[in-house]
């Protein structure tokens, strides 16, 4: 899941960043409204954690320039204003969610992952796909009765697997969604990644490549 | 205006209706009348009955009547001698007078209850934009500050009143809009602090593999989180405490505490690589040290934390036209003029490209640096210069301020 942080506040953004990496998911930062924009026109994000009050272009505006422009991706907004009026105001604009500071950092990773959640075709809380069975809320993943011990890169690449539902998903592609813009797209990551995923899947193998394509479930 | 309450007392007794201004000039109005016609008719009545006409009966069948001029005037007195029987003149004259007592009795009472009748009917249009008043003020609340008076009719007494009311809730309204907007602004600028630190804390709590190091990490940024708080706590104290103005005033002079600013600022002036101009001559004015200090804290702070690398800070204090007068201007990015009115205003933060730290920005910096000005009745400028960066003016009266 791939998810941009546009905030400000520089330690909130790298804390936040820090703990929704650890859950798995592909974080990116925006430090200002303008910045944000231009991380949004280059990579589809499933959810954008909008802070309301950015400086440069507002996070007003730029929750209005995403919705303007279609985007697929959900607009949770932040914002230390907690007047009912604000919060209408907040969803009036677009954001599909609100989120007043401060907030507890668990209900934050419920609301993107339900977010994420709601793109289309909506996905069910638990993804299963012949005896294995994911729940991304409880970071929980079995095979058959054994529990799977997965890395968040590891889980987040089973994950994105299952939810594609049988479609063949290029490296590139995983790249794109599961790794953050810090990845090196020129190393053998995804590889590897996958790599492990298969050992501790164990047998019968459940990931197939697809020559020239990539991979699937 | 209230009516007259027709209300008994318990005791079934009437109660004296409520002195109010209508009734005060009524009763003033009416008495004063009173008072005016029984003196009137008194004088007629011992006029008449001390009267220069005299009928005198001069014998059993003959009265006299004997009416003089004035006297010292050329006329004498004139006679007449009419039949009459005997006691005539006197009960004429006696029923003379008791009628005219009679009448007067009467016209004094209704031009009593006239004038009193006339008396409240004017007090009452008189005092009707004093009830417009009151019945608009009555309705005036915290809440409804907006609301006006705004009386029409002739300029007089009453509508100087009604003006001088509006201009004091226009001034109320402006500090309880300041007010209400420096509330909202604090309590909203106090939830990021904590909001950093909740999360700071429960991202650290939720890490199955946290080790010592991690923790001690974490701990450590805790505690830069509460540092910023308090310098935010501390500046929502200071602007708040300099808008309720001086408490003390002694002599001092603006180019001896900017050069200690300077010394104090000059660790970070020269980490930024900033060039530092400063001409200080000798300016004198009155003020609160410790506050002064801060406003040049403050403006310095605002000059190297808003610079460009390698950038201009130029710093000079003096006397203009017998007020003392600080100016602080930096290099920096761009400001469009019509921004530099919002910087004044408290947590308004135009950029998010700084050269310091994010922490070191509560954004109330120039908010305090106004109302320290204005405590001290000194004019502040702020201009966006043509090539980047700001320059702000302090100006103290000729003096001190008196």
């Amino acid at each position: 899941m791939r998810v941009l942080i546009a905030e400000d506040h520089r330690r909130l953004a790298a804390a936040l960043a820090e703990g929704l990496r650890r859950e798995g998911m592909a974080v990116d930062l925006a430090f200002d409204g303008r910045d944000a924009l231009a991380h949004a026109a280059v990579t589809v994000y499933d959810v954008i954690v909008l802070d309301r009050d950015l400086p440069v272009i507002h996070g007003d505006q730029v929750c209005r320039m995403l919705v303007a422009e279609h985007s697929p991706t959900r607009v949770l907004m932040l914002t230390a204003a907690t007047t009912i009026k604000d919060r209408v105001e907040g969803l009036g604009l677009g954001a599909d969610d609100y989120l007043p500071k401060p907030f507890d950092f668990s209900e934050l990773v419920a609301r993107i992952r339900a977010l994420a959640r709601r793109s289309s075709p909506p996905l069910p809380p638990t993804l299963t796909h012949g005896d294995l069975v994911l729940d991304p809320a409880r970071r929980a993943a079995s095979r058959g009765a054994r529990r799977l011990t997965l890395t968040p890169k590891e889980f987040a690449v089973l994950e994105y697997l299952l939810a594609v539902d049988g479609r063949v998903v290029s490296a590139e592609e995983l790249l794109q969604r599961v790794w953050d813009e810090a990845a090196n797209p020129f190393t053998h990551t995804v590889k590897t990644t996958i790599g492990r995923l298969r050992a501790k899947l164990g047998a019968p193998p459940l990931i197939e490549t697809i020559r020239e394509g990539g991979y699937r479930i | 205006m209230r009516r007259f309450p027709r209300r008994l007392t318990p005791a079934g007794r009437w109660r004296f209706p409520p002195r109010t201004a209508r009734l005060r000039l009524t009763l003033l109005y009416g008495g004063l009348s009173m008072l005016l016609w029984t003196a009137l008719l008194a004088l007629v009545y011992l006029l008449l009955n001390g009267s220069s006409t005299v009928v005198a009966q001069i014998s059993p069948h003959h009265v006299r009547l004997a009416i003089s001029a004035p006297p010292g005037s050329q006329f004498g007195t004139v006679t007449r001698d009419f039949t009459a029987p005997n006691g005539v003149a006197v009960q004429q004259r006696d029923a003379d007078l008791a009628r005219l007592l009679g009448v007067s009795w009467l016209g004094l009472a209704l031009t009593t209850l006239g004038s009193a009748a006339i008396g409240w009917f004017a007090a009452g249009r008189v005092l009707r934009p004093l009830r417009a008043i009151t019945t608009t003020a009555r309705t005036i609340s915290a809440g409804s500050l907006h609301q006006r008076l705004a009386l029409a009719g002739p300029d007089d007494e009453f509508r100087r009143l009604g003006e001088t009311l509006d201009e004091l809730l226009a001034r109320l309204q402006a500090s309880f809009e300041a007010q209400r907007r420096f509330v909202a602004n604090a309590s909203h600028e106090l939830r990021t602090p904590l909001t950093v630190e909740r999360t700071l804390l429960q991202v650290a709590l939720a890490d199955p593999d946290a080790t010592v190091q991690t923790l001690r990490a974490t701990c450590e940024e805790l505690l830069v989180a509460g540092a910023e708080q308090e310098r935010l706590l501390e500046a929502l104290l200071t602007l708040a405490s300099s808008e309720r103005g001086l408490e003390q005033q002694e002599p001092l002079d603006l180019a001896v505490l900017t050069e200690s600013a300077l010394e104090a600022h000059q660790v970070a002036t020269h980490r930024l690589g900033l060039r530092v101009r400063a001409d200080l001559q000798a300016a004198p004015t009155n003020g609160d040290p410790a506050l002064i200090r801060r406003l040049i804290a403050n403006l310095i702070d605002n000059a190297v934390d808003h610079n460009v690398p390698g950038g201009e800070v130029q710093i000079s204090t003096g006397l203009q036209d017998g007020g003392a007068v600080l100016s602080v201007a930096n290099s920096g990015t761009a400001i469009a003029p019509d921004q530099t009115a919002r910087l004044l205003e408290p947590f308004q933060r135009l950029d998010s490209s700084r050269l310091a730290d994010d922490l070191e920005h509560h954004g109330l910096g120039l908010s305090i640096v106004r109302a320290i000005a204005d405590a001290h009745g000194a004019g502040l400028s702020v201009r966006a210069q043509p090539q980047g960066g700001l320059a702000v003016t302090v100006r103290f009266a000729p003096g001190g301020r008196a």
